[in-house]
């Protein structure tokens, strides 16, 4: 099973107390974008097999929302951290790279 | 003025442990800034406590208050006094963005007792039990439904769960103790 | 290369040398430097790709590239559900021709798939779900796909281990194709693996890309495990991995790829002979021919290429269907797995140009890919040799920007 650890309220929640958000980090493209920009943001994803960034809400504990860095093979938890954040924290970027030597990183 | 029920009635089973409804509560739903001195005031003048700590609760005698999130927290008080104490944290926190509400009549609460009353529970939410501690509040489901418990005495939980799903979670807690299902017999 | 008929003379003749004559039923060559057409992904949709390459439209310079055992995908881990009673035109009538393929497939293959058009239920459980569903009828009948709407009391006669009384989700009637039904998952992998084979195209398995090479826009080749491999078209068939291999060739898709799990219980005693899916509570059951209940429920949340179940699963997924079967309570379940299913924002599915000329993708089949293994190869055949297909015409990849989704949310089943 899959746990996460909330950064807002310190419980290791398994993933059936969690409501999954998709893809983290998007950037948000509203009027004034173009049209490619906007079918980029609306349906265009990484989808990667590998190092993913995602959004949770902790639905069934303190319903806030947070980010994770896990692995979409092996559904290895790199880490969670707040949802404002508007990258992943470096000391988690480094953690990855340590732990998967082939990531080509953050971008 | 109408006769306020519980949800059950104080309808009760005993299986492995005892379970039971346990009556009319007062709880509040209070959201606001929960490291400002108002806050602190606040909360001191309605149950007699300090804030707690996240995912502690805090009693004093016939009241409480529970950390539930960043910026919420659960007072426990007397049925009757439920929309006094409303009042009272309007007051002391006029001025400041918070929400305090009455939501007494919007919850069940369950009483959980005996010595195994921690593996009646194992059984419906996903907590390692183990790594509990002391006056830890804990949110989570119970099955299908959210609940929130915490260790109220030494061979008693209390759990809380939602007014409309009490019949389920009843179920729930009655199906999960009864005698010969115990997780670890003897 | 001819291959030998399977038949029952074959047998016969066979079994006058102690059926030390069989042959591989298809052969396992080297790459070549340059095939015509590359379809990477030797699943279902892959193999029938080729094939109707080489059948419809004469090609056959083909090679059939895949990263594991052919079939080794979600087509040897489906629930092998065959129906075609969707919502919009353009999805009833690729599914439609699937189903339809599916009827004489064992035929045209000469391979016995073991097609069963035992019926297929959709229940109507909600007053919500009956009109959705009268609504599909309808549509279907319009487009000459043939469903009906049945009352409980027939339900009841097609299953007699339902429980139609159900306190929560009473059935109200449901949604009835007659020659909806199953087949054998791994059967028709093989009989169109087969069928390439004898036709000179070469699957090549144990094989994976690594790259995606490209001149001024256009494809020229894929770099794999086994060596560089040039192409004049490329096919990009491969499920949940079609974002790792759009990746290489430059490209996003609009697609996530969620495990979708199955389960089945120990083997019992002829029980139910059509396939009925519930889909208020998310759960989905028919029996095989070995006894075992086969039984499946909704993706998982977030993304994964696990392949594997989990456990909360089957719980989800038995407790939902317990009210309307009661008697799968007392079931052992004996075996849990996964799938990687690409899901599209309006569940249906991709098969398309992309921006990279020469590159076609056929992928967003999500939860549903397995009724439309002949259709699927149908079209995106056509699409490759002629650079059109009308079947495929309305699941371009382009159509999000344009807001002209083929919303199939409810008649796609327990894909949301």
């Amino acid at each position: 099973m899959l746990i996460l650890e909330c950064p807002c309220c310190g419980v290791k929640a398994e993933e059936t107390e969690l409501t999954p958000g998709g893809e983290a980090h998007l950037k948000r493209c509203g009027p004034g974008s173009t049209d490619d920009e906007f079918d980029g943001y609306m349906f265009a994803r990484a989808n990667p097999r590998g190092v993913h960034f995602e959004r949770w809400r902790h639905a069934y504990g303190c319903g806030k929302w947070f980010l994770a860095a896990r692995c979409t093979a092996t559904l290895e938890v790199f880490g969670t951290y707040p949802a404002q954040s508007k990258q992943p924290p470096a000391e988690l970027q480094a953690k990855i790279k340590a732990r998967r030597p082939g990531w080509e990183g953050w971008t | 003025m109408s006769r306020a029920v519980s949800a059950l009635e104080g309808a009760s089973h005993k299986g492995f442990v005892e379970v039971a409804e346990a009556g009319l509560v007062g709880m509040i739903t209070l959201r606001g800034d929960l490291s400002s001195a108002k806050m602190k005031a606040a909360v001191k003048a309605a149950t007699g406590t300090a804030i707690p700590a996240p995912r502690r609760i805090v009693t004093e005698g016939d009241r409480a208050a529970a950390w539930m999130s960043p910026d919420e927290l659960l007072i426990l008080v007397p049925y009757a006094e439920a929309p006094a104490t409303v009042a009272a944290l309007d007051a002391a926190l006029a001025g400041e963005h918070h929400l305090a509400a009455d939501v007494s009549d919007a919850r069940a609460v369950f009483r959980v007792r005996g010595a195994k009353a921690d593996e009646a529970l194992m059984k419906l939410c996903p907590v390692d039990f183990a790594t509990l501690e002391a006056g830890e509040i804990r949110r989570t489901r119970a099955a299908q439904v959210a609940a929130a418990f915490w260790r109220s005495a030494g061979d008693e939980f209390t759990l809380v769960s939602f007014r409309s799903v009490a019949g389920y979670v009843m179920g729930l807690l009655e199906v999960s103790s009864r005698t010969g299902s115990e997780l670890f017999p003897a | 290369m001819a291959m030998k008929r399977y038949s029952v003379f074959a047998i016969a003749r066979e079994a006058m040398s102690y059926h030390m004559g069989w042959e591989r039923a298809w052969r396992s060559p080297a790459p070549k430097r340059k095939y015509d057409a590359v379809i990477v992904g030797a699943g279902g949709h892959g193999l029938a790709t080729a094939y109707y390459l080489g059948k419809n439209h004469g090609l056959t310079n083909v090679a059939i590239i895949e990263k594991g055992w052919l079939g080794g995908g979600n087509t040897g881990r489906n629930t092998t559900i065959i129906r075609s009673n969707y919502l919009q035109d353009p999805s009833a009538a690729i599914y439609e021709k699937a189903r339809s393929l599916y009827e004489t497939m064992s035929q045209d293959l000469n391979y016995n798939v073991m097609f069963s058009p035992r019926g297929l239920l959709m229940l109507g459980q909600t007053e919500h779900e009956v009109r959705g569903y009268k609504r599909t009828v309808y549509a279907n009948n319009l487009q000459g796909v043939s469903t009906e709407w049945i009352s409980p009391r027939r339900v009841k006669e097609l299953v007699p281990i339902i429980n139609i009384d159900g306190p929560r989700y009473p059935v109200l009637g449901a949604l009835y194709q007659a020659r909806g039904g199953t087949a054998r998952h791994d059967a028709v992998a093989w009989g169109y693996a087969r069928a390439c084979s004898a036709m000179g195209m070469d699957v090549i398995q144990q094989c994976e890309v690594t790259g995606v090479r490209t001149e001024a826009g256009r494809v020229i080749g894929i770099d794999t495990t086994r060596g560089a491999i040039d192409c004049d078209k490329l096919g990009m068939v491969v499920a949940g991995h079609s974002s790792v291999l759009a990746e290489m060739a430059g490209f996003r898709l609009p697609i996530e790829s969620l495990a979708l799990q199955a389960l089945v219980s120990e083997p019992i005693k002829p029980c139910m002979d059509v396939v009925v899916m519930a889909n208020t509570v998310h759960g989905y059951m028919s029996q095989s021919d070995k006894g075992e209940m086969v039984i499946g429920g909704g993706t998982d949340g977030f993304n994964n290429y696990t392949q594997r179940g989990s456990f909360h699963h089957i719980e989800e997924t038995v407790r939902a269907l317990i009210e309307t079967f009661p008697m799968i309570s007392r079931l052992k379940m004996l075996r849990q797995w996964g799938g990687i299913v690409d899901m599209t924002g309006d569940r249906s599915p991709l098969i398309s140009k992309t921006p990279v000329e020469g590159i076609f993708v056929n992928c967003g089949w999500g939860t549903g890919g397995f009724k439309a293994i002949p259709g699927s190869g149908w079209a995106m055949a056509e699409l490759m040799a002629r650079g059109a297909s009308p079947l495929a015409e309305e699941f371009s990849m382009y159509r999000f920007r344009e807001g002209k989704f083929i919303d199939e949310s409810v008649a796609a089943g327990v894909a949301h």
